[in-house]
């Protein structure tokens, strides 16, 4: 007899997902991913002037906006027949390898980590380093007092093993109030080019509208190495001393092993040339992307039945129905995307790619192969492995950088037109689809990252790949489900993106 | 609590005071009201409804005090979506509890579906019961963030959900708590920070009309423009890139009421204007409302 196990709310993640589980025997026999809110965005861009387009969509997330509003002046740049200069696009690349930075960083440390550290530890603490000594005497304080709920909002917690090497444990700590900072830095980075963070002023089709200057040149240039000093000495060292403590979890949360990336990272003219390079892999079998092989499937999703890909009616009372997110399928089958899917295809891949050389060094590094990979400590090692890449690309592109040069390139919105931008969020292959009538926008459709990893069972009863995750996952203890929680989160799933 | 000096907070006052556009008399109070946040007195519950947790993002971009400053040492947030260990049910006790011990302050995320309760739910209730109940019982509402100010996007005319603002939502359900409104898309850190440090010390800033703080949001963003001198001599950019005065491209600074400005985004770095976008209004009641109303003016090519 199974039993109901839930973690709803599922928190530390973007947006309102809860995770539904059936257990027998301790083992998670059925998984349900279920997105708990709809607002409407495609609906809500109907009828509006194309341009509003990249300002309204890149509102769909507040974590990733960079992404969401790239793949809008994408699709609009498509349908206008618009190249833009190479200032632009490096500037694009500057501020979406900057935002990669700022997501990643947040995932490990402010979303996932608080499920491998131990907060208590710090009551143990001997040293003397200022902040950790703040932090120890507000933790005995906070539970010492009267107060319902102490030392909120880093406890009540599922009570579990947590990081037992009280050293580690106590950097790892640390860095999360570090970590504070560093995103806060990442986002700065971004704003010199896009005004400000979350949500740029400056994306536009045709490129961006602030100005390459020296003075921007030197401040991307130092707060590139401020970044990478954090990557290289803490962020690095305390995710793989998670890996250490818990090296089971690089069994744990093996997916549905279909991939899909769009790619990203354009270095030429067409959008071309990209660092992060677009494919497909079913059951091991590589091929091109071609997006007419995605359908969106509703029998569990909260839609009438003849919504699906471009169509969106909500049906909030829908029987059968667990979801608001869709279920979208390439050829049919469920696809991961993500980093691990980015490093897979990359492999997959015919020649050599750099994401490829950037994960072989690592795994000869840890002493890993790339099939662990698919694993809830795979998705996290490969995060830091991306942003070592990025890193580099990202000293590169700045010294590409022509002060005086013009950065956007001029158009006109045409009566009508339709265009598609393909890129890659930090959380995997996004796609914007426009459609232009009368010069408004009469469709707008987008297909984004979670939506495909948290995506609910599709018409032929197959489950998503989160949910696929978690079936057969041992629960050493069903009140307090860390294993899930943990490997969901890997997933890094942003939930208003996924349902938008 | 961790023990502060009062020359640390006499530092952190003139910090909040610059942030909150106070005079320098105003330092002393400040530091009261930091030392009194300092008591972990102030209980926090932080409600997302329709948002994209882009005010959260901003929020912990917070400089002076850092957002993990703000929780370890000035409020107890007791929950918070993005934030709290906490996972599953455990989080329903906490938002059950808290409102029913009542006293603290609610900050809404987001707006609140009043036509499809059932497009935002959180432990299998929709938002919007949550947000009341926490509300009737709250010292005090903080509606942050364009989408709780006024609607935002997913409260804009044609939207599917019947999304309004938390202050319509509340005032619909009857519910009268003291409101402070903080718009923006996102909120700039400082906004959210200091009224709450004003709350603290000195109860309720001066609000507009709107609720919104006047400290905040009493002058237009054509007030302070960086590009006011292009405005005045006519010198207006014709296509994104230009220098110029934005007006033309559809900048809404002249209408909007902020003072992004003059307080600039993301440590000062840069603001929306002087990286050369248009204004579109995120702090102002009208945003993203009207479909037949663009951002942008730029031409367009007809059939």
């Amino acid at each position: 007899m199974a039993q109901k196990v839930s973690i709803d709310p599922f928190t530390r993640i973007e947006g309102h997902l809860a995770i539904n589980l059936e257990v027998e025997g301790n083992y998670i026999s059925d998984a349900k991913c279920v997105g708990e809110m709809f607002r409407g965005f495609e609906q809500i861009m109907r009828g509006r002037s194309p341009l509003d387009a990249q300002q309204i969509m890149q509102r769909i997330c507040g974590v990733c906006p960079v992404s969401q509003g790239q793949a809008s002046s994408l699709a609009q740049e498509d349908a206008y027949g618009l190249e833009i200069p190479d200032n632009g696009r490096l500037i694009r690349n500057i501020m979406l390898g900057a935002n990669y930075f700022h997501n990643n960083v947040t995932h490990f440390y402010h979303l996932s980590a608080m499920d491998f550290i131990d907060v208590k530890g710090i009551l143990a603490y001997q040293g003397k380093d200022r902040m950790l000594l703040d932090i120890k005497s507000w933790v005995q304080q906070e539970m010492r007092s009267k107060k319902l709920f102490p030392a909120a909002p880093f406890l009540p917690r599922y009570e579990t093993r947590y990081i037992q090497n009280a050293e580690v444990n106590i950097s790892a700590l640390k860095n999360y109030f570090v970590a504070m900072d560093i995103r806060a830095l990442a986002h700065q980075l971004v704003a010199i080019f896009s005004g400000k963070m979350p949500h740029m002023a400056s994306n536009v089709p045709g490129g961006v509208t602030e100005q390459v200057t020296t003075k921007k040149i030197a401040l991307c240039r130092t707060k590139t190495r401020q970044l990478r000093e954090f990557l290289e000495t803490e962020y690095i060292h305390d995710v793989l001393a998670v890996a250490n403590e818990f090296p089971e979890y690089w069994q744990l949360g093996k997916s549905c092993g279909n991939y899909l990336s769009y790619g990203s990272f354009a270095q030429a003219k067409g959008n071309t040339n990209k660092v992060f390079e677009p494919g497909v892999l079913i059951n091991g079998t590589f091929s091109e992307v071609d997006t007419a092989s995605i359908t969106e499937q509703v029998k569990y999703s909260k839609y009438s039945s003849d919504s699906g890909r471009g169509k969106t009616n909500p049906e909030p009372n829908k029987s059968g129905a667990y979801s608001w997110i869709k279920a979208p399928r390439y050829n049919g089958e469920p696809m991961e995307v993500g980093p691990l899917s980015r490093v897979m295809v990359a492999y997959a891949r015919p020649g050599d790619s750099l994401l490829k050389q950037y994960t072989d060094q690592f795994l000869r590094q840890i002493g890993r192969t790339v099939e662990e990979l698919d694993s809830c400590l795979g998705r996290h090692a490969i995060r830091i492995i991306e942003l070592q890449l990025l890193l580099d690309r990202m000293e590169e592109w700045i010294e590409k950088l022509e002060p005086g040069q013009p950065a956007c390139a001029d158009f006109t919105i045409p009566a009508s037109g339709k265009g598609a931008g393909l890129t890659e969020a930090p959380r995997g292959a996004l796609g914007h689809w426009i459609s232009i009538e009368n010069s408004k926008v009469s469709n707008y459709d987008c297909i984004v990252p979670t939506t495909w990893n948290c995506s609910p069972k599709d018409d032929k009863e197959v489950s998503g790949p989160v949910e696929q995750a978690l079936i057969g996952t041992y629960v050493q203890d069903k009140d307090n489900p860390i294993e899930a929680a943990r490997i969901v989160r890997a997933f890094d799933p942003c939930l208003a993106c996924a349902v938008h | 609590m961790t023990k502060f000096t009062r020359r640390e907070f006499l530092e952190l006052g003139s910090k909040m005071a610059v942030a909150m556009g106070l005079a320098s008399s105003a330092i002393p109070d400040i530091a009261d009201a930091m030392e009194s946040l300092a008591t972990g007195q102030v209980k926090v519950l932080w409600l997302q409804a329709q948002s994209c947790s882009g005010c959260t993002i901003s929020f912990i971009d917070s400089e002076a005090p850092g957002a993990g400053e703000l929780f370890t040492r000035y409020i107890s947030l007791l929950f918070h979506h993005t934030l709290s260990t906490t996972q599953g049910e455990g989080c329903m006790e906490i938002i059950h509890k808290t409102s029913e011990e009542g006293g603290h302050i609610l900050v809404v995320e987001g707006s609140i579906p009043e036509g499809m309760p059932e497009a935002c739910v959180i432990g299998h209730e929709p938002v919007g019961d949550l947000v009341v109940k926490a509300a009737q019982s709250a010292t005090h509402v903080i509606h942050l963030g364009a989408c709780a100010a006024f609607g935002g996007i997913p409260g804009s005319d044609n939207n599917p959900t019947g999304a309004v603002s938390s202050p319509r939502y509340l005032k619909n359900k009857g519910v009268n708590t003291p409101s402070i409104v903080i718009p923006g898309c996102p909120p700039h850190p400082d906004w959210f920070v200091g009224t709450l440090v004003h709350l603290v010390k000195y109860g309720l800033p001066p609000l507009d009309d709107r609720d919104r703080p006047l400290m905040f949001f009493g002058k237009t963003i054509h007030h302070n423009c960086p590009r006011f001198y292009d405005y005045e001599r006519s010198t207006f950019a014709k296509k994104f890139g230009d220098p110029g005065c934005l007006f033309e491209l559809g900048c809404l600074g002249v209408v909007t009421y902020s003072d992004c400005t003059t307080r600039y985004r993301n440590g000062g770095i840069n603001n929306c204007i002087k990286s050369g976008g248009p204004c579109i209004g995120c702090s102002s009641e009208f945003f993203a409302k009207d479909p037949a109303l663009p951002f942008y003016r730029k031409g367009e090519k007809k059939a």
